[in-house]
């Protein structure tokens, strides 16, 4: 199948997952990962910790873990859809950071991007497929900061890459 | 809506999405590195495109009082989380979807992004337990609240209602802004092309 042989122009994915999104508004609200991801960590931290979790505030008043979470359900569909394009398209194969700076960059941005998201309430998915085309301020702000955010992480990026 | 339907559309949604990303190569990460560091826009364009057809989309269904738009209170936390977020997609080297879209395709470094996300999001729940800072949902007042650092909430909706002018024209301005952003791009890689081309004569 020519879809699975050739690499889709993203002008064109982005379009249609544009229209996808305005349908998913329309029914439960805007394209977003953050909250599904920490509704994760949530129900992960449950069932490593049990009941203590309910001694932490945050998983009573921010987030109550809770596994019909509709948000979290678009992250493990991403997963689902990738491995299918992966495997359809022969393009799935196990790959693994070479480099000791690969790792501990990635386990850095990591850490950053979860207390980032926490932090802001919104991820970078929010930011520029809900919050912004909302005509919220938050998009505005949140553009902001992840705009000199990039332009920081760069550098770092750049210095490492030379160095 | 019942939860099992919202949970369902939002898979099916999610693998939409994972597919085309994944054919694509789409990443947000990408998107802004690649034109500050490298000055190649493939993926910022088509970020450009999707955000016009959703600021017309979302301001023209918020026009006649359909959608879901997100509310909540807004103040320098989104500033300093998405600088936080931002500075960690480029040094991980994906974002958000493309941790989950390149697991997919068997990337342990994405598995492992994602871990460390899981990981930042409890160590932050643990801080925010003694912080309260900012203010949990159930705490936002929607108004400006200086010693909270909360500018309060505002969007197509409260715009629309505050002017009484319908919340599209506002988004096709917003379009307008885009569109131009987008066309400038593209003059500036015509003229990268171009002199490229001079050269290689």
């Amino acid at each position: 199948m020519e879809f699975f042989r050739k690499t889709l122009d993203p002008v064109i994915a982005l379009g249609a997952i544009a229209v996808l999104d305005i349908f998913l508004f329309l029914l439960v609200g805007a394209w977003t990962v953050g909250g599904g991801e920490t509704m994760m960590t949530g129900l992960i931290a449950q069932f490593f910790i049990g009941d203590s979790i309910n001694q932490i505030p945050f998983w009573q008043e921010v987030f109550k873990p809770d596994a019909g979470y509709w948000k979290i359900y678009i992250s493990l569909g991403m997963l689902f859809g990738a491995i299918v394009g992966a495997v359809a398209s022969k393009e799935f194969f196990w790959r693994f950071p070479k480099r000791l700076s690969e790792w501990v960059m990635i386990t850095v941005g990591g850490l950053l991007m979860g207390i980032g998201i926490r932090l802001a309430f919104v991820c970078n998915v929010s930011t520029f497929f809900g919050l912004t085309p909302e005509l919220n301020l938050g998009g505005y702000l949140s553009m902001s900061g992840i705009i000199a955010g990039a332009w920081f992480g760069s550098l770092i990026y750049k210095r490492v890459l030379e160095g | 809506m019942s939860p099992v339907a919202e949970c369902l559309i939002a898979f099916v949604f999610g693998s939409v999405v994972g597919l085309l990303v994944q054919r694509s190569r789409f990443c947000n990460t990408a998107a802004l590195r690649d034109a500050m560091l490298f000055k190649t826009f493939r993926n910022t364009k088509a970020l450009l495109v999707a955000m016009m057809v959703l600021t017309i989309g979302f301001t023209g269904f918020i026009s006649i009082g359909a959608g879901n738009p997100m509310r909540f209170d807004v103040g320098l936390n989104q500033i300093l989380g998405l600088f936080l977020f931002g500075t960690g997609m480029v040094l991980a080297g994906a974002c958000t979807v493309s941790t989950w879209v390149k697991a997919g395709e068997g990337n342990f470094g994405a598995v492992w992004a994602l871990l460390f996300t899981f990981i930042g999001m409890f160590l932050f729940s643990l801080i925010w337990s003694f912080l309260y800072w900012p203010p949990a949902p159930s705490a936002m007042t929607g108004e400006l609240s200086i010693e909270r650092l909360q500018l309060g909430f505002s969007n197509a909706e409260t715009l629309q209602e505050k002017t009484g002018i319908p919340a599209i024209v506002f988004g096709l301005i917003q379009a307008a802004v885009l569109f131009y952003i987008y066309q400038a791009i593209r003059r500036k890689e015509a003229k990268q092309q171009g002199s490229s081309g001079v050269e290689s004569v």
